[in-house]
């Protein structure tokens, strides 16, 4: 796969680039699909959420009143408390471990050890869900675990001791790194591979060690990727479902229903039929989200086209 | 010396993740081997016997006459439908992103982020309503649809044309006078199989493991997918709902087996697809 | 770069600025929902041949099932789900989303008792109650008079029935006679019988349990039947927690002295290991009419000849025996049926009929059913002695001061309760607690709350 390897680059007609208007009518054209579908399941549904959290059930406006009330909620502080724990949890494990991890597979492990792994982590990529909620339901239960001495010995005895509240969050964080890491190391290596050999021939001349190698080379050159998987695991991570909702209708009830702001927002909607308090915890969540990503995109320039 | 150490932890680190990665993967495929019973109390990595697989089998596949396999088959319908209209539509669109000036590029582009980030709690009842509008409720494309909108994928294509094809290798076939649809096919579509294949892996398997949109928008259980079928078989297995279960034969190891069933497809996908998935990415190895 | 940025900070501004705006507006109160009294119930047009939807649980799949072998002239779609099992909100998911969309509501429907308390009421102000009135007109009041005492209390509201119940799980006292006889103790009577009993259990046989609280249904077993108004309904709108109530206290109290003892286990029945490490040392089960076939025949695996049942526990001094429920499930009617009538004549088949209810799989809550449940030899051989009388008791001894509220019980118990306890805290201590979270959750759902 290497069919860019006959030079074609002319950097002499760089002006005349410019000039070409680069694609012309053909931009909109090649986006024209994927916007009809941007517009039906992502901007309109998201337009009339900002309408629902903004109005009561009759349609009547209520300005910031939606919000206010359901900030006043009881469960409302402990949701989010419960999330931004998870969130620094999970961040820390996805990009220390996950860029790591691909680094080292990259130019630390011969090949074939290296695929074999990338396989083996990976395979708990297939059970996210339902599936790898159920899986941890045993592991994490003293009484089935293939880990119970570990349990054990940091004195957990009883499944009801593992699910202790505070223990929660971290829970939460190992299952969805459990399941989403094997991708992103998958990614995350391609992306390594993506550096052009030269550059670190280059700098191993400079007498450069692995170490130094990570961090000055390789870890800036795939800045891109990494910046869109945490906006990514982050916005994942504040939508936090799934897992903590079966886990509590399968864990004798210890998780509260309402552990997630997501969750929160779910019952809103469906268990009380309160649709405009659900979009205006989404809301929150939503500018939640987007401070972050905003953050992350301006300062590391993903959304720039000449990137050298 | 220094090397040595390093080298050791670094072993030590992969070695505990690999663990971490593997060990409930591997309980997971012993425990259809034993009875339910044995799961307690025999060492929970010992095997039991493949007879209690036919067993589990049996009574997995006779759970509502063999529902699992419509189940299964509702998956496939979905997840691969989804995915043609999510080819068809993200690799072009994520070329003319990286590659193309055009008014509201980056308006696309943030809007994308921004929907990507909305909780999904919200955007469901939405989503629910212009079904119906449609008539769509109860089809096919009441799933096919809402999942083939994969602004992930969109962003995987436009990072990887933004990365790794040179500009001037577009400006260049522009000058001898190549029409943009034969730019788009005959010089970047050639260059982004990796990247076709990693969108198309990655929404396979995110549709696949979906629960959340069918488990909500499908009204009728014959349309459920595996993951939501999972959901079902667990209220129906007496650990975990003790009141149900009367006269049904779901249990822990039945439940497992099922699990496996149902990441299989995704496995064996991976499998196949890994070697172009990673060495794929090797192209674009020249950059300015 | 730049221009990226400015995008976004204009679009939270905009947002930011139009909800300011907004705020400074006067505005609508947001709480403009749930203000909606009992509609009426108008019926849709009706047609004898139209196709019904049934919705159940896998359990109860073979009952209907069987009904369109019996009946292959009545059009069904027979669908399952979960049952609303383990407080699932499907069901209440999929009529909200059918109430917005004016379509797709199933015609009949296997459920919680839980779930009455918002299918009995409108969604939102330009919806019908879900669940039709089965007293007008569906099903006979002579029909409806045969289910157990207070077994329909979950299915009334503002003078309507809504509801027929399936089964009920009243709780009584299981235990293994042949190891009662084996140590030479009395079957208990009273709650204070039972205390001494466990304290002596925990001396003579240290090990052995009289009962354990760590499931998600425990208190319905313990405090239910305690007569503890932790969730009382004292009219649609107005909740009454008292848990400083003696009967709290005194419940409290008395599991706390047992578990301290040893007698009685933090942990559940159900919980993955309890049969294993403790099945065999189940002395007695303070729980549900289902526990002999599902707990001690299923998941402890009690050889048959061993387990029996005896009636209810009360205070002493108390001249009246009250005892608690642990689930049970009902069958409702869609008030927007095209085919009210071919839809109550399967729910009141299901619940009422001998051939149906003699082999369920848990006691009928219609008592003449109940008889033929009791006769049939499959639901009593596994047993020591004969559970009639002590099921039939106390299927009218269930105290109708716990409330069917709108939210699930189990919540509050086993998220804020149960943890508590597990990190070493005793009930007495946790009981504010528990007070303070259900007044939360029946605030948040509309209730007014009272505390004395």
């Amino acid at each position: 796969m290497t069919a860019l390897d006959t030079p074609v680059v002319v950097p002499a007609r760089r002006a005349t680039v410019r000039r070409a208007r680069e694609g012309g009518l053909s931009g909109p054209l090649f986006v024209s699909g994927y916007v009809v579908l941007l517009l039906a399941f992502g901007v309109l549904p998201t337009l009339y959420a900002v309408y629902l959290a903004f109005t009561n059930v009759r349609g009547q406006f209520t300005g910031l009143n939606q919000f206010l009330r359901v900030i006043q909620d009881y469960r409302f502080w402990p949701a989010f408390g419960n999330i931004l724990v998870y969130l620094v949890f999970w961040l820390l494990l996805i990009v220390v471990l996950t860029v790591g991890v691909a680094i080292v597979l990259r130019s630390r492990m011969p090949a074939p050890v290296s695929a074999a792994l990338r396989f083996l982590y990976y395979i708990p990529g297939a059970l996210a869900g339902v599936a790898s909620v159920l899986v941890w339901l045993f592991m994490l239960d003293p009484s089935v675990s293939p880990v119970n001495w570990l349990l054990n010995s940091l004195g957990l005895t009883t499944f009801a001791e593992v699910l202790a509240p505070g223990h929660l969050s971290l829970i939460f964080a190992l299952i969805a790194f459990w399941t989403g890491a094997g991708g992103w190391i998958v990614v995350m290596y391609g992306a390594l591979n993506n550096i052009p050999q030269e550059v670190l021939e280059a700098a191993r001349m400079d007498g450069a060690g692995p170490w130094r190698m990570a961090l000055h080379i390789q870890i800036p050159m795939i800045r891109k990727w990494i910046v869109y998987m945490v906006i990514l695991a982050f916005a994942a991570g504040t939508q936090l479902f799934v897992e903590p909702q079966l886990l509590q209708t399968a864990s004798l009830g210890r998780v509260s229903p309402t552990w997630s702001p997501n969750q929160l927002a779910y019952s809103y909607a469906f268990q009380h039929g309160d649709f405009n308090g659900a979009a205006a915890i989404s809301l929150v969540l939503l500018v939640i989200g987007l401070a972050g990503a905003g953050l992350l995109v301006t300062r590391s320039g993903l959304f720039k086209v000449d990137e050298s | 010396m220094k090397r040595v150490v390093g080298l050791t932890l670094v072993s030590l680190v992969l070695l505990v993740l690999l663990v971490f990665f593997v060990l409930p993967a591997l309980w997971l495929l012993l425990a259809p081997t034993k009875m339910a019973a044995d799961l307690a109390s025999e060492s929970p990595l010992s095997f039991g016997s493949f007879a209690n697989i036919g067993v589990a089998w049996q009574h997995l596949t006779s759970f509502q006459d063999g529902v699992l396999f419509v189940w299964l088959r509702n998956s496939a319908v979905y997840a691969v439908g989804a995915l043609i209209v999510t080819l068809i539509t993200s690799i072009p669109a994520g070329y003319a992103l990286a590659l193309t000036k055009f008014r509201g590029r980056k308006l696309l582009l943030t809007v994308t982020l921004i929907v990507m980030i909305m909780p999904s709690a919200a955007l469901v009842l939405p989503v629910f309503l212009e079904l119906n509008l449609v008539h769509l409720i109860g089809t096919a494309w009441s799933i096919i649809l809402p999942f083939s909108f994969y602004p992930f994928g969109v962003y995987l294509v436009y990072i990887y044309f933004a990365t790794s094809l040179p500009r001037e290798l577009l400006s260049a076939a522009r000058l001898d006078g190549a029409t943009e649809w034969q730019i788009f096919t005959r010089i970047a579509l050639p260059l982004a199989t990796p990247v076709v294949g990693l969108v198309a892996f990655f929404s396979f398997v995110g549709n696949w493991n979906n629960f959340f949109l069918p488990y909500l928008v499908l009204p009728n259980s014959d349309g459920f997918p595996i993951q939501v079928g999972l959901n079902q078989l667990l209220s129906s297995t007496p650990s975990f709902n003790p009141v149900a279960g009367a006269g049904l034969n779901i249990t822990s190891p039945e439940l497992a087996l099922a699990i496996i069933i149902a990441v299989l497809p995704v496995l064996v996908l991976f499998l196949f697809s890994q070697r172009t998935l990673v060495s794929g990415m090797l192209a674009g190895a020249t950059k300015e | 770069m730049k221009s990226s940025q400015r995008r976004l900070v204009h679009a939270l501004t905009a947002v930011f600025a139009t909800g300011v705006l907004a705020g400074a507006c006067a505005s609508a109160d947001p709480n403009a929902a749930s203000e909606t009294t009992a509609a009426s119930f108008t019926p849709q047009p009706q047609d004898a041949n139209a196709k019904i939807t049934v919705w159940t649980d896998s359990t109860r799949l073979p009952s209907v099932q069987a009904y369109q072998k019996a009946n292959p002239n009545v059009p069904m779609d027979i669908v399952t789900y979960d049952g609303s099992a383990d407080g699932s909100t499907y069901l209440q998911t999929k009529v909200q989303l059918f109430d917005r969309t004016g379509s797709g509501w199933p015609d009949a429907v296997f459920a919680s008792p839980t779930d009455v308390t918002w299918a009995s009421q409108p969604t939102s102000p330009s919806a019908q109650a879900f669940a039709a009135p089965v007293d007008e007109g569906l099903v006979p009041a002579d029909t409806l008079k045969n289910f157990a005492t207070g077994s329909l209390a979950p299915c009334q509201y503002n003078g309507h029935t809504y509801c027929e119940r399936n089964d009920i799980a009243q709780v009584v006292l299981w235990y293994n006679k042949s190891l009662l006889d084996q140590f030479g103790y009395q079957v208990p009577t009273t709650w204070e019988e039972y205390q001494a009993l466990g304290d002596k259990v925990a001396k003579e046989h240290p090990g052995y349990l009289v009962g354990a609280i760590g499931d998600t249904n425990s208190h319905e077993s313990y405090f239910w039947s305690a007569q503890c108004p932790a969730q009382q309904l004292t009219d649609a709108k107005t909740l009454r927690s008292d848990l400083r109530d003696p009967h709290c206290t005194k419940m409290s109290g008395l599991l706390d002295d047992l578990i301290k003892a040893g007698s009685v286990s933090k942990q559940g029945f159900f919980g993955q290991g309890f049969a294993k490490d403790y099945g065999s040392k189940v002395l007695m089960a303070y729980g549900p009419s289902w526990y002999g076939q599902y707990l001690f025949n299923s998941a402890f695996k009690t050889p048959a000849g061993q387990i029996a049942a005896a009636a209810p526990l009360k205070w002493q001094g108390e001249s009246q025996t009250f005892t608690g429920n642990v689930g049970g499930g009902v069958w409702m009617v869609s008030s927007h049926s095209k085919n009210l009538k071919a839809a109550a004549a399967l729910t009141t088949w299901l619940t009422t009929s001998d051939d149906n209810l003699k082999a369920a799989p848990t006691y009928p809550a219609y008592s003449p059913g109940a008889k033929a449940w009791l006769a049939n030899p499959a639901n009593k051989d596994y047993f020591a002695a004969d559970v009639s009388g002590p099921f039939q008791q106390a299927a009218n001894e269930v105290w109708t001061g716990w409330g069917n509220t709108k939210f699930s019980d189990a919540t509050a118990w086993s998220s804020i309760v149960l943890p508590a306890v597990t990190a070493g805290r005793t009930l007495t201590e946790t009981l504010p607690a528990w007070q303070s979270e259900i007044a939360s959750e029946a605030k948040s759902v509309g209730y007014t709350v009272t505390t004395k």
